[in-house]
Parts: structure tokens; sequence; C-alpha cells
């Protein structure tokens, strides 16, 4: 076998998907060559299109092959509401776990100076001409309770605030199923701060 | 080289993503500097040890490894997070800016670390910025081997005095100020001011500030710091803090339009 036969190339080349080794990959390489050449084939034509078509909606910057999004193209969502999120994947989770009916906002990470991440790669100033634009009633920031993502909230509550927006975040807490005692302290002491009438 | 599994005070001052599950980060700890560590499997779901493994939370950690990234092998929270918000946030970002960028690795600088540690608490608790930002990096660059003397003039050495005008040269130092003079010209008071580590007068931080980043370039290279460009996003223009809801103990006072580090 060549060194670099088509079969070390495709195990190669596999090897980009996430949590997939070099073990990983020969397995998958093989199966698909042995067992299923149509999967494989559909994959690989699927997997082309998507990498050249797929980009970002001009509105919420989520994935789309559309210039809009379905969510953002649907008449029947309410356009007062706004949920900021960090990645695409996150407005999955929100619309499968959720009744929120809003429209979103994908920032794409969050600000994080020493990364080199600031307000330009978040598009926030697309998030601006947002909240400067339209009729918002609530902007609900899902954000990761981390640093960078503090700081993130931070500066968007101040945009949202000079638009006299009402910026609510997600609450941080106690997961489900969970026991405090394993729970670490500083996700109880906010679950604590937030603690509400029943 | 440390004994191994020995428990030390430490920060992390970055830390980014490192393979599907775990972190890499760049530690300052007592006693060791800085120095990168892999937290393996931190980012599992439900890893307590990914909501401690931030900047600005004191930890207590154990390493294991001889080389030059080591492994944590134990993590416990050392107290709470300091509270860092809007520009005391920023500030520490600063901070943590200077030592990935100023601070070589595995150089134990034991003043720096216990320096630090205050310098956060403290931007925690005041709205005075400026004068702490300024401490830390004449601090910084005195632990480094690279001090200046701020209280004398270089060539004569006589002593700075507070109603006179000065300029600083990157080549000489303080000097007498003169028409030809280049660098930036500042007052006695704001020389000795820092020096003896003293609250900034109002004109005095401009000024001090401007000193600092001439005294930083050379150590600082060409590239920018990131944390002070995302300063003038957030605050240069417009002054978006002055809302009357958000203001923090920080933003309480006129705001300067400039940037403070």
């Amino acid at each position: 076998m060549g060194e670099r036969s088509l079969l070390n190339q495709l195990i190669d080349a596999l090897r980009c998907l996430p949590g997939v080794g070099p073990k990983s990959a020969q397995r998958i390489a093989f199966y698909l060559l042995e067992r299923d050449r149509d999967g494989g084939s559909r994959l690989a034509r699927i997997m082309a299109d998507a990498m050249t078509r797929i980009g970002r909606c001009s509105r919420c910057r989520t994935l789309t092959e559309s210039e809009l999004c379905e969510l953002c193209a649907n008449p029947n969502r309410d356009d007062a509401l706004l949920c900021v999120v960090e990645q695409p994947s996150e407005v999955v989770a929100i619309e499968q776990a959720t009744d929120y009916r809003g429209r979103y906002f994908v920032l794409g990470g969050r600000l994080s100076p020493l990364d080199g991440i600031g307000p330009d790669e978040l598009g926030l100033a697309a998030l601006e001409s947002r909240l400067r634009d339209e009729r918002l009633r609530e902007v609900i920031l899902a954000i990761s309770p981390t640093v960078e993502g503090g700081a993130t909230a931070h500066f968007i509550g101040d945009r949202a605030a000079r638009h006299g927006v009402k910026i609510t975040r997600i609450a941080h807490g106690v997961p489900l199923g969970g026991e405090l005692e394993y729970v670490d302290g500083g996700t109880l002491a906010l679950a604590f701060a937030g603690r509400r009438d029943l | 080289m440390p004994r191994q599994d020995r428990l030390f005070l430490a920060f992390v001052l970055h830390r980014r993503d490192y393979g599907n599950t775990s972190l890499l980060l760049d530690i300052l700890g007592s006693g060791q500097g800085r120095f990168p560590a892999i937290a393996k499997g931190a980012r599992r779901p439900r890893q307590p040890a990914s909501a401690l493994l931030q900047p600005f939370q004191p930890l207590w950690l154990a390493v294991a490894g001889r080389g030059e990234v080591r492994t944590l092998t134990r993590v416990e929270g050392a107290g709470p997070p300091i509270p860092l918000q809007g520009r005391a946030l920023l500030g520490g970002f600063y901070l943590n800016e200077l030592l990935l960028r100023l601070l070589g690795r595995h150089d134990p600088q034991d003043p720096l670390f216990a320096f630090y540690q205050s310098a956060l608490s403290r931007l925690a608790e005041d709205a005075d910025l400026e004068t702490r930002l300024r401490q830390f990096e004449l601090r910084l660059l005195d632990e480094l081997g690279y001090g200046v003397r701020l209280d004398q003039v270089a060539e004569d050495g006589a002593p700075v005095l507070a109603d006179r005008l000065y300029t600083y040269e990157r080549e000489h130092g303080v000097r007498h100020a003169s028409e030809r003079a280049a660098g930036p010209r500042l007052s006695g008071a704001t020389l000795l001011a820092l020096t003896n580590g003293e609250r900034l007068a109002d004109g005095q931080r401009r000024e001090a500030r401007v000193l600092l980043r001439e005294i930083l370039a050379p150590h600082l290279g060409a590239r920018p710091l990131k944390s002070r460009e995302l300063y003038q996003r957030w605050f240069g223009s417009g002054a978006i803090a002055e809302s009357p809801q958000r203001r923090d103990p920080t933003t309480a006072r006129p705001v300067d339009s400039e940037e403070p580090c």
C-alpha cells in the first residue's frame, strides 16, 4: 500500500471529525468501503454540497443555505423577543427544549480579548442595529456563565440599556436531578442568589 | 522542580479548548511562575473543574509531569471568584494579557503572584482603576528587571520635584523638560505619585498612562494589546456605561474619554 494511497488519504481526512482518532478513522473508512459504499457516496455528495452552500443568515447569523434562515423567515414568530446565543447549535437546543417563540441572534463566540475576539468578530454591530431599529420588548441572553460570557453579557447589556430595551439572562443554577452536595460552590452560590418565590 | 501532588495557590490567566474534552491553561502559580497545563476531560458534561478553571478564580492546584506542559491532577477552589465587572473586568483581562506577553515560562516569581492577587482584589473593590493598573505595570517591570527610576533625573541624579516638568525618553529615562526632548512630557507630581504608589489625580492619569505606554512599548513589541482595543471599543466613544440603570461603582465617576490601559 503506497504511502499516500487513497485509502490513507481517506483515513487521514476522517480524522478531522470531532472525537475521531486514527483507530476510529480506520474503522470508519473500512466500514464505508466494505459495507456501505452507497452511504459513503451520499455522505461525500452532501458533505461537499453543505461545505460550499451553507452560509450565515443575514439577520441572525445562524447557519443556513438561504439568505434568511427558517426561523427568521417565519412570520409567526414574535418579533419583539430576541434571544442571543453563542453558537448555532444552541438555537437548536433551545428550539427543542423550550416553548420560546421569538427570534434569535447568534454571536459565534464570546468576547475574549486575549484570543483576539472582539465586538467585530461577534457581529455586535449587527446586533446593535437590531437593538436600535427593531421594536424589541425583551432581549434574552443565553450565554455561557464563564468569565468571557459574563463580559459579553455585560457589553450587550450596556448597549441594550442605551437603546432602552429590557434585558434578561437565563437562570444559572442546579441541574435537574443534580444533588446539591455535588454542585460546585460557584453554581450553588448563583442558584441561591437567584432563588424565587414558590 | 516542585514535588508532585503538592497543592499550591494559583490563577488561570487564560484558557482555551484542547482536543475534544480538555482545556489548555496558562497558569500563574505561587512559587511556580507562569506555566502551561492541561486539564484532561474538564469540558465533559458535569465537570465541576470547568466552572473553577477560569480567570480570576483563586485555586488550589496540583500538577504532574516534568515536560513543558504539565497535567493538572487536582483542582479545588480557594475561595469565591474575584468579582470583576465592566471596567474592572477589562482591567483584569489587561493584567492577564500583560503577564502572558511579558512573563517567561517556568520562572518562579513569588512576589509577583502575591501582587497580582492583591491587584485583582483592589480592582474589584474600588473605582480607581487607573492607579491600580499603573502600579501593577510598574511592579511587573520591576520584577522582570526592567524597572525604571521615576523619582530622579537620569543625567544628573537630581531628585524629581513636584512642581517641575520632565520628559521621559526610552533610551535615557527621566530628563529635564526641554524643547528638543522627544517622548512624553509630564509633571514631577505625576512621577512622584507613581513612585510612591499614591492615588493619581484626574490630570495625572493621562500623563501616567502615556508614560507607562512608552515604558512598556519596547517590551511588548509591535503586536497591539487586545484588551486595550476592547476597552477602546467598549468605553471609548459614546460613553455607553453612563445609563443610570446599569451604573456600577467603577463607572459612577465621570468618564475619561480614553481607555485606562
